[in-house]
């Protein structure tokens, strides 16, 4: 035990010195924040308003069409546009398409001299694009948009969806369809999802429980990408520098293997917390500015059991696929070859993590408990299915025991095939010649 | 020490690997307090051995003995052992990674600060305490490798081609401290392949050839087993003597004089009359022992 401690220690303390460690701590969350923050700036450039004409031939539509386009840009400010002088509004939030409309009569001449005055006002650069309503237009619903730029489906799609919802309230007014129970027509329904037999406070509760395993699975995908590959090195460590030889006339290889195991994994538990923490100090300056500005953020109401699970299965998970890195490290003697023998854990994980949709759809049947029995899916299934409709004690402690269990027989198969191996002066083992070394060693 | 207590003692001792048999049938005495010379050509079976006695891997069938005791892991701390395939952690600093070398073997507290002193003030390396260990030379780094396998104080060290690498200067120093630690009473087991080293440094040996024992004993023992049938000749002329098999049975030449084993049945007596009745000038006639090298390679190359 003390020896395992000393390799434990050893491993640990080198690797959290290492300036690797610190640049990488400090860097990975910079350029996620990077990646959050580019595409944001990036939208956030100001286009000046697209500028449309309405040319409505129904003679009703165009204030309705004003309307919705004014919905769409929230209080986008559109007062001014019949005068023809387009001026900057107040950013829009959420649309991409920003308008200003104007009306031209369709009454004072005839429709092609219109079109031929608008063609010139386009050609001038004063107007973007036009809109002709025919007479027909609301019983046909078939528009014309002359534009520019046909590419732009952006605005295409924002002012068809505009005059859509501009028909539909014209044509409810037409049948007499008074103001208020229009309102009440599209008043948007609430579906709550509440689980049986839950009193009323557990409403909503396996929603917020799916974003978190969610997130707990994807920082488990997330930490074996990254340090699988380390566990991977830290093993392969002894051959390359040829210290295994003289370390076997001291600890055994399982306890060597185990002890730099728990070493890696302690380096990035501390890497995951210290994210973890600077990820909750900013959440919670974010909820404080939220909250100045009143808008209330609640933390998700999850049980305490159930972070105790997140907590268990988190490391299951990290600890099934790392052992297996380590297993490819007993077998091969550099890291690139690893990096290829590695592949396939890979597709493992990612098809481990896909069962979270069948699983959350069904939680109980026989195949979501058989894979959240299996260790390689067992992390995330369990989960799910905890989170949905909690199994029994036994099968949670079961998926756990098995797990937990898998994690020492995989290591103590990689320390026999690595010792044959280092005894073999460094060869590279085959599967046939790695099964065969677990049973002679 | 006592000298008839036994330190390591193996009986009957095979090992084999698929169909290649590493030892076969191997019994030994390793006495306490003395330099016991493993020696071999490559592929005799000295590293599965040496392997074999610090328990990195258990044989097929024999018994391993070590201070009267079958071997464990908690015996594996009581020795010390240097392989021939060795190296150090590349970014770990000296005296770190000699602290991580001494913990493994569960040596604690302050004694560990002191030792790793002595033996880098020992080593003449004390300036280097603080460099990453990829910052030495491959001299210097072959020295701290061998603190790694002393800073315990053990008192069974194993040193497979511990000078293999170091210049002359460094190779008497660290002869000079393996001499040191057998006067301190530890046991030493030396597995080499260089005749010269191991004939300056070792009481006893053991002679390994294609996984079998060719002879064990002291090195006086069996240098006057094969009593003095050895000649050192300068002469100019006599080549006609000299090549006829009934009277030399093998003749090695040097610069300018020849070593001559003579063959069985022949003495010194008649080789030099026939020489000088061949009309040689003779500068040079002196029987001498024959070089562990010698015996070496007389026995490796005996048909079996």
């Amino acid at each position: 035990m003390k020896k395992f401690l000393t390799v434990v220690k050893r491993e640990y303390i080198q690797r959290v010195r290492a300036k690797m460690f610190i640049v990488s701590t400090i860097l990975l969350p910079v350029v996620m924040s990077l990646f959050l923050l580019v595409p944001a700036i990036i939208l956030s450039i100001e286009t000046p308003p697209m500028r449309v004409a309405v040319v409505d031939q129904s003679g009703r539509m165009y204030s309705q069409i004003r309307q919705a386009l004014s919905n769409d840009q929230q209080e986008t400010a559109a007062q001014d546009v019949n005068s023809g002088a387009p001026r900057t509004t107040t950013t829009p939030r959420r649309s991409f398409a920003r308008f200003n409309v104007e009306e031209v009569s369709a009454t004072d001449q005839p429709l092609d001299q219109i079109r031929a005055n608008l063609d010139q006002r386009m050609r001038a650069r004063e107007l973007d694009g036009y809109v002709i309503l025919p007479p027909d237009f609301l019983s046909e619903g078939k528009a014309e948009f002359v534009n520019r730029n046909p590419g732009d489906v952006f605005s295409l799609q924002a002012l068809q969806s505009a005059i859509n919802r501009a028909a539909r309230e014209q044509r409810l007014i037409d049948a007499k369809v008074d103001t208020k129970t229009r309102q009440e027509l599209f008043k948007p329904i609430e579906l709550q999802s509440v689980k049986t037999g839950g009193a009323g406070s557990q409403q909503a509760n396996s929603n917020a429980g799916f974003a978190v395993v969610f997130g707990v699975g994807f920082v488990m995908y997330l930490a074996i990408l990254m340090y699988g590959q380390i566990v991977l090195g830290a093993i392969i460590e002894e051959k390359e520098t040829r210290i295994a030889e003289i370390l076997f006339s001291s600890v055994k290889p399982f306890t060597l293997m185990m002890g730099k195991l728990v070493g890696v994994s302690l380096l990035a538990l501390t890497q995951l917390a210290i994210w973890g923490t600077a990820f909750g100090l900013f959440a919670l300056y974010g909820v404080g500015l939220l909250a100045s500005e009143g808008v209330r953020a609640s933390i998700p109401n999850i049980p305490f059991l159930h972070f105790i699970y997140f907590g268990l299965f988190f490391l299951l998970g990290y600890f099934i696929y790392a052992t297996i890195y380590a297993l490819v490290g007993s077998m091969v003697t550099t890291a690139q070859e690893g990096g290829q023998l590695a592949m396939p854990i890979i597709l493992i994980l990612v098809v481990s993590f896909y069962l979270f949709w069948p699983v959350s759809r069904s939680p109980d049947s026989p195949f979501s408990f058989w894979v959240s029995m299996i260790p390689f899916s067992a992390p995330v299934a369990m989960l799910v299915r905890i989170v949905t409709q909690t199994p029994p004690f036994w099968q949670i402690a079961l998926s756990l025991l098995i797990g937990f269990s898998t994690v020492f027989v995989i290591m103590w198969v990689a320390s026999r095939i690595y010792r044959v191996g280092m005894l073999m002066y460094g060869k590279r083992a085959s599967i046939p010649e790695a099964i065969r070394w677990v049973r002679q060693a | 020490m006592a000298t008839n207590e036994t330190t390591v003692k193996l009986d009957g001792v095979s090992k084999s690997f698929g169909e290649f048999t590493a030892v076969s049938e191997l019994s030994l005495d390793v006495r306490a307090g003395r330099v016991f010379g493993l020696l071999g050509p490559n592929g005799a079976g000295k590293t599965t051995t040496i392997r074999m006695i610090v328990n990195i891997t258990a044989p097929d069938s024999g018994a391993i003995l070590l201070f009267g005791r079958h071997i464990d892991s908690s015996l594996q701390d009581r020795i010390g052992y240097l392989p021939e395939e060795r190296g150090l952690y590349k970014k770990m600093r000296v005296a770190d990674q000699l602290r991580f070398f001494a913990e493994i073997k569960n040596m604690r507290g302050k004694q560990v600060e002191s030792k790793i002193d002595e033996w880098l003030a020992r080593v003449k390396l004390p300036e280097w305490k603080n460099k990453r260990s990829m910052e030495l030379s491959k001299g210097m780094q072959q020295k701290i490798q061998f603190i790694t396998a002393v800073i315990h104080d053990p008192d069974l060290l194993i040193l497979d081609e511990p000078f293999s690498g170091l210049d002359p200067v460094n190779v008497e120093l660290m002869k000079e401290i393996v001499l040191d630690l057998k006067r301190a009473g530890k046991t030493i087991i030396f597995s080499t392949h260089q005749m010269e080293v191991a004939e300056k440094i070792c009481d006893d040996i053991c002679l390994l050839n294609r996984s079998r024992k060719v002879f064990e004993g002291s090195l006086r023992e069996i240098k006057s087993s094969f009593g003095r049938n050895s000649v050192a000749v300068r002469c100019e002329g006599g080549n006609g003597v000299l090549d006829d098999p009934t009277l030399v049975s093998k003749l090695v030449r040097h610069a300018d004089e020849a070593q001559v084993l003579l063959a069985a049945g022949a003495d010194a007596q008649t080789l030099l009359k026939r020489l000088i009745d061949s009309g040689a000038a003779i500068g040079k006639f002196e029987m001498v022992e024959p070089s562990l090298n010698d015996i070496f390679i007389t026995k490796v190359t005996e048909p079996a």
